[in-house]
């Protein structure tokens, strides 16, 4: 594989949202901003489908106090979001949206509804509503080109997959290119890592399949996964999310439904509503995620959305938004088979979304290893987090980069041979298990052995097993093309990802949400506001438990 | 899963191939009708029908697993 060579003071890997503010805040600043993108930056990434929902805070709507609008927030969903990163990050990060919001409106993607900024969804009735409704549908069209208009290099379909750093400084990474038999490597003074969560770590709705699942097929933890493997510090990377929505079509806009969450005898599930209310939502869900499952198992399910007795404008305003958030297709098939939500409940389900861990940063973006910052999924969920802290760390990473050089180091042509020798290494393997393969292998593993519940001896079993695993796809895993080449090393980073599930939830004796140790079912307070810190040392993991940052 | 493609009204343009975020369309070439490479890999984002310029020429078929359960 030849080898191309690209320079840059800030690299942005991933297109996502996270990445494209990184990059045109730091275009902007004055930096040579690249963005490396493993799809295609116009509809990649958790939001390139759209979103129709940003939490933001504006004092004129909700009042001059943030924090009430904060503790509100923090009731719903986004307080998994925000799990374990402080109330200062949370103050810097409301505290900017309003400015996201202008900034937005003025390149194009509406933010208004008939004139106004106008909230839904996601709340509790009589509460703040914390979610302002917004067009996303093509939003990250619109961001494609603000960053190309800002002079940011997009270079897609290249899958950069490790860091070139010295354990303290980041330099640069690699790449490969998905397409063409190529070898990428970035020179970069700064590298900022916006490259999504992880959603095949775990099963789908549907056995061994890896398209039906809310996320993205393609988001697979490979920043972490690079973090981790350069030195850099994870946190909570034991612990589990779920998502829910409807049953057998596996995607986000669960509060973007307007209807009530009812049982098999129309009994409401939730105390919050008794009939749609299109401001609302059925916030249950929020509350416990896992409800689904819970009636499921308990035999009181199925559990529907039921929007009977709902009118027809708010039909219409739930199938005006739903496009937005990503959802024409689910539309298109319920149109199809004669689906009419008026007189059809739709059963809902929780999904297992995987593993909710991130990468560790500070206020500005940074993690514990110099010039490498983690924004998007990496750092926390949602589209208001990535664009605000994809700006911050934007432009954070541009100052480091001012004062940053790249060293001419042997250490950097070494790790350069080593990842060219595993391509072509896998790439000449022959009659081995395809990426599917070995992804239904991990998944399997994942799920008997570190899933919803775990014990030490399932993990140590479960452990042992994915080692064999990992060792069995490094020597035999198949790629007859460049395409397959990247789909075999996102298997080969959630695999590193397992492995740091299994070892953290070895370490956390105790149960915490959804983190159920059979052997240790009491939730320790002693752990209350501590994050659950790895990072390797010398090739080994070390864990370690520190206090939350303020 | 797939996406459909009518061949009689594709002009081969590539923006399907081109803006997939998964590449689904793998080895297509310009002017001619794209290759559907991977089919189970589509996550059904709709990229490529509704950036296509040709109305109809490209759609989705539901997955029969992907069905929804209602009553």
């Amino acid at each position: 594989m030849e080898i191309e060579h690209i320079k840059a003071d800030v690299l942005c890997v991933g297109g996502g949202i996270g990445g494209l503010m990184a990059a045109i805040r730091a275009s902007e600043l004055g930096a040579k901003a690249v963005v490396a993108e493993k799809g295609n930056a116009l509809h990649s990434g958790k939001g390139g489908g759209g979103c129709d929902h940003y939490l933001s805070y504006i004092p004129e709507i909700h009042g001059p106090d943030m924090d009430a609008f904060i503790e509100e927030m923090l009731q719903t969903q986004q307080r998994h979001n925000f799990e374990g990163l402080g109330m200062n990050r949370i103050r810097v990060h409301i505290a900017k949206t309003f400015d996201i919001v202008k900034m937005w409106e003025s390149w194009g993607i509406p933010m208004k509804y008939r004139g106004e900024y106008h909230y839904a969804g996601h709340a509790f009735p009589g509460g703040f509503r914390c979610l302002m409704k917004y067009e996303g549908r093509n939003q990250k069209p619109i961001l494609t080109k603000k960053a190309l208009e800002k002079g940011v290099e997009i270079v897609n379909r290249v899958m950069v997959f490790d860091l070139v750093s010295d354990g303290n400084k980041v330099y640069g990474a690699i790449g490969l290119n998905t397409r063409d038999e190529k070898i990428v490597v970035f020179e970069a003074k700064s590298v900022i890592l916006g490259t999504g969560g992880i959603s095949r770590l775990y099963p789908s709705p549907t056995p061994g399949w890896f398209n039906n699942i809310a996320t993205r097929l393609s988001l697979t933890g490979d920043g972490r996964a690079m973090a981790y493997r350069a030195g850099a510090e994870l946190q909570n990377m034991e612990m589990r999310i779920q998502h829910a929505g409807p049953k057998y079509y596996a995607r986000f806009g669960q509060a973007t439904w307007i209807g009530v969450f009812r049982d098999p005898q129309d009994r409401p599930i939730g105390p919050f509503v008794t009939k749609p209310e299109r401001l609302y939502g059925d916030i249950t869900p929020e509350v416990n995620k896992n409800i689904f499952l819970e009636y499921a198992q308990a035999g009181k399910g199925p559990v529907y959305m039921d929007g009977r007795g709902m009118s027809q404008e708010d039909l219409d305003y739930m199938m005006y938004w739903l496009p937005h958030e990503g959802n024409t297709p689910l539309i298109e098939h319920m149109k199809a088979d004669g689906i009419d939500y008026l007189k059809h409940p739709v059963e809902f389900m929780t999904y297992d979304q995987g593993s909710g861990g991130r990468i560790v940063t500070n206020e500005e973006g940074e993690t514990s290893i110099n010039g490498l910052y983690a924004v998007g999924d990496e750092l926390a969920n949602g589209v208001s987090n990535a664009s605000v802290f994809g700006w911050i760390s934007g432009e954070n990473a541009t100052l480091y980069a001012k004062g940053a050089n790249i060293p001419d180091g042997k250490e950097i042509q070494d790790l350069i041979d080593e990842k060219k020798g595993l391509l072509e290494k896998i790439r000449g393997q022959k009659n081995g298990p395809d990426w599917k393969e070995v992804n239904v292998a991990l998944q399997q593993i994942m799920s008997d052995y570190s899933g919803a519940l775990r014990t030490e001896a399932l993990l140590d079993t479960g452990l042992f097993h994915l080692k064999r695993l990992k060792q069995k796809a490094l020597e035999s895993i198949i790629a007859g093309n460049q395409h397959e080449l990247g789909r075999s090393i996102e298997v080969l980073n959630m695999i590193d990802i397992g492995e740091l599930v299994f070892i953290c939830s070895k370490e956390r004796k105790e149960t915490r949400g959804l983190h159920i140790r059979r052997d240790y079912p009491l939730t320790n307070p002693r752990l209350n506001n501590k994050v659950h810190i790895i990072k390797e040392v010398d090739h080994r993991p070390v864990t370690e438990w520190r206090p939350t940052q303020k | 899963m797939p996406p459909i493609i009518d061949d009689s009204k594709c002009t081969g343009c590539g923006v399907c191939a081109e803006h997939c975020p998964q590449d689904v369309f793998f080895g297509s070439e310009i002017k001619k009708t794209p290759v559907i490479a991977f089919p189970e890999e589509c996550w059904h984002c709709y990229a490529c029908v509704l950036d296509c310029p040709v109305p109809e020429a490209i759609r989705l078929r539901t997955p029969v697993p992907m069905m929804l359960s209602y009553r």
